[in-house]
């Protein structure tokens, strides 16, 4: 396939085993590229690069990002540091996990109040899966 | 004759394959353990045999010392290798392998009890001449205790799992006002990773180097060192990039560390394969060192010494665990040329180091000159959450250090890993680094430069990546499974 790039023209051969030459302008080489989820990775010039695709799974990551109220991947619960109904601030230590020898800390993403702990100390506990419930300040009083 | 008959290697990954392969060279039979989790890795297809040992857990299985004592009883193996890690450094599982007549490939029990304990460890060097830094074990170990200790030695501090190593669970307090919180999850992480929460309080020498050295012991009383491997390339106190010779270290600095180096492994009554750790402060003639810790096993970045000194140490310390004297001396033992080690961790340096766990859907090592690369998995293999997230280790060596850096480059941009994040994009930046070209470099690099680094690894994919993206997802999985690409490499 030809990609029009600005003004050099990229020319992508598929070389079969995720293996792809590159042609432009400026010269060749060899890319890799594989498919993963709803993502596209591609490997060139000792870079890595994530292509989002447009499904479920990468509209769940990104959404992630935003809460960071859960696991960022499987992980083991070693301490909860709130109780519900106590108040937080943004960036308090809500849990501790711990993954591949590492702490992990859970963060609040903005100041509220904890409505319930859905986690146990021991617990290992998967992606995406809310560790916490939590009430933004005006939201606990208003239904909406 | 081979030196035993067959060889458990109680680890995973890649030191148990690196094991595996010496033994296989030796015409040892070698035994692979697996958990749960590692049934079809790399380490247990290579093997001779293999058992089952527990969960994925690593309390259930790789830490589990009976699981680990009745496998080699009913493999009917007579040695056990440790690997790094896990039970490597566990006095008790060294006394079970001697109880139960299984030779331990590592020191004696009571060598690692008092290596392993900081406070025993260090007063050991310092009766034995090397210098030591200034640091305190509390006796009582509240957080009021490790707190007047902190004050008494002296802002800034480390506070360190006692019973630690490999740097897991090292916290930096700077002032009185991080200290209670650092305490406690420093204490946490002792208790996950070594199921002791004793801490050790240590005076943090300011932007030193860590420079170690690879000692060898037999049971005749003969010791060499085979010099030094520069580690200062850490984050959190995590090591990712190695090198020798130390570009901080002169030929006479190297001969007084060496010395030392002998002098405490003599002094603890050492044998088999071991690491003396020393802080580096300054370079040349000049400079000061202190002990910082003995790691008594096999070191994760041990290549780099058997590229450069032209030996294999996991041969000698199975020959040397079988009663054979250290097969060289050392006036005969030299360094030729450079070698630098990168450590290919599942991690994503953009956001905090974060681990990664998931499969490996594409991953291709290169094949270039001078590189050398150890690893436990192969393609379409899993990282698993379950363990340390270390890929590989790619050992670039060259006649001088530009070329073995130049290499190490060329060798990384032709290692595509894909489907889970790691930190190449960042060991790219770091090798092309004016200070890590310069040789400039110090235990707190890393972590000084991690901002600046960190915005060069967020990058637009280019024109061509997206081209490639396109193309991929355009690809009709029959192309990809093409039997013929298979056939690529042949000539017809």
């Amino acid at each position: 396939m030809v990609g029009a790039a600005g003004p050099a023209a990229v020319k992508i051969t598929p070389l079969g085993d995720g293996r792809y030459e590159v042609a432009t302008d400026a010269g060749r080489t060899i890319a890799y590229g594989a498919r993963r989820g709803g993502q596209t990775w591609v490997f060139l010039r000792g870079r890595v690069y994530v292509v989002e695709g447009n499904d479920n799974q990468s509209r769940r990551a990104r959404h992630h990002d935003e809460t960071a109220m859960s696991a960022p991947m499987p992980a083991t619960v070693v301490a909860i540091n709130v109780t519900p109904g106590q108040a937080v601030k943004a960036g308090d230590v809500l849990v501790v996990l711990e993954a591949m020898k590492m702490e992990l800390a859970v963060t609040a993403p903005q100041d509220g109040r904890i409505r319930d702990i859905t986690c146990r100390v021991g617990e290992l506990v998967q992606p995406d899966v809310p560790l916490v419930a939590f009430d933004e300040p005006e939201s606990s009083n208003e239904s909406r | 004759m081979a030196p035993f008959k067959r060889i458990l290697i109680a680890n995973r990954g890649e030191i148990a394959v690196r094991v595996i392969r010496a033994c296989r060279e030796m015409a040892i039979e070698s035994v692979a353990v697996y958990s749960d989790a590692d049934a079809k890795s790399l380490h247990v297809m290579l093997a001779d045999a293999a058992v089952h040992i527990g969960a994925a857990a690593p309390a259930a299985s790789y830490l589990s010392i009976d699981a680990i004592i009745q496998a080699a009883q009913s493999s009917g193996a007579d040695a056990i290798h440790p690997g790094y890690g896990f039970l490597s450094e566990n006095q008790d599982f060294a006394a079970a392998c001697a109880a139960n007549s299984i030779t331990f490939i590592g020191p004696p029990a009571d060598v690692i009890a008092t290596m392993g304990s900081k406070v025993a460890a260090r007063e050991l060097a310092r009766k034995a001449g090397a210098p030591v830094v200034p640091g305190e074990t509390p006796r009582e170990q509240t957080d009021a205790a490790i707190a007047d200790a902190a004050r008494h030695v002296g802002f800034p501090v480390l506070l360190k799992p006692s019973e630690g190593g490999g740097g897991i669970g090292m916290k930096a307090v700077r002032n009185d006002s991080e200290l209670l919180s650092a305490i406690g999850q420093a204490r946490r992480e002792a208790l996950v990773a070594f199921g002791d929460g004793t801490l050790y309080i240590e005076r943090l020498i300011d932007s030193p180097r860590h420079v170690e050295f690879q000692i060898l012991a037999d049971a005749h009383g003969h010791i060499v060192h085979l010099f030094e491997r520069e580690c200062s390339i850490q984050r959190r106190h995590q090591k990712v990039i190695e090198e020798t010779p130390s570009t901080a270290v002169t030929p006479a600095l190297r001969r007084r560390m060496g010395d030392a180096a002998v002098a405490v492994a003599r002094a603890a009554g050492y044998r088999n394969a071991g690491t003396i750790e020393f802080l580096l402060e300054g370079r040349g003639d000049q400079a000061s060192f202190y002990f910082l810790e003995m790691n008594t096993r096999l070191q994760v970045e041990h290549p780099i010494t058997e590229q450069v000194v032209g030996v294999d140490l996991v041969a000698a310390q199975i020959r040397v665990a079988a009663g054979e004297p250290v097969p060289w001396i050392q006036s005969e033992l030299s360094q030729r040329g450079h070698a630098i080690e990168l450590r290919i961790y599942a991690e994503d340096p953009a956001r905090g180091y974060l681990p990664q766990a998931g499969l490996l859907a594409l991953y291709r090592e290169p094949r270039l000159p001078g590189i050398r690369i150890d690893s436990g998995f192969v393609e379409g293999d899993e990282v698993s959450v379950h363990y340390d997230p270390l890929i590989a280790k790619l050992i670039a060596s060259g006649e001088t250090r530009e070329a073995a850096r130049h290499r190490a480059i060329a060798a990384l941009e032709s290692f595509p890993i894909l489907g889970i994040r790691t930190n190449v994009g960042l060991l790219l930046e770091l090798l092309q680094h004016p200070r890590f070209v310069s040789g400039a470099i110090d235990t707190r690099f890393l972590d000084a430069e991690a901002e600046a680094l960190r915005a060069r690894l967020i990058t637009e994919p280019p024109p061509e990546a997206l081209a490639v993206a396109a193309a991929v997802s355009d690809t009709p999985s029959s192309i990809a499974n093409d039997p013929w690409s298979a056939l690529r490499d042949l000539r017809l």
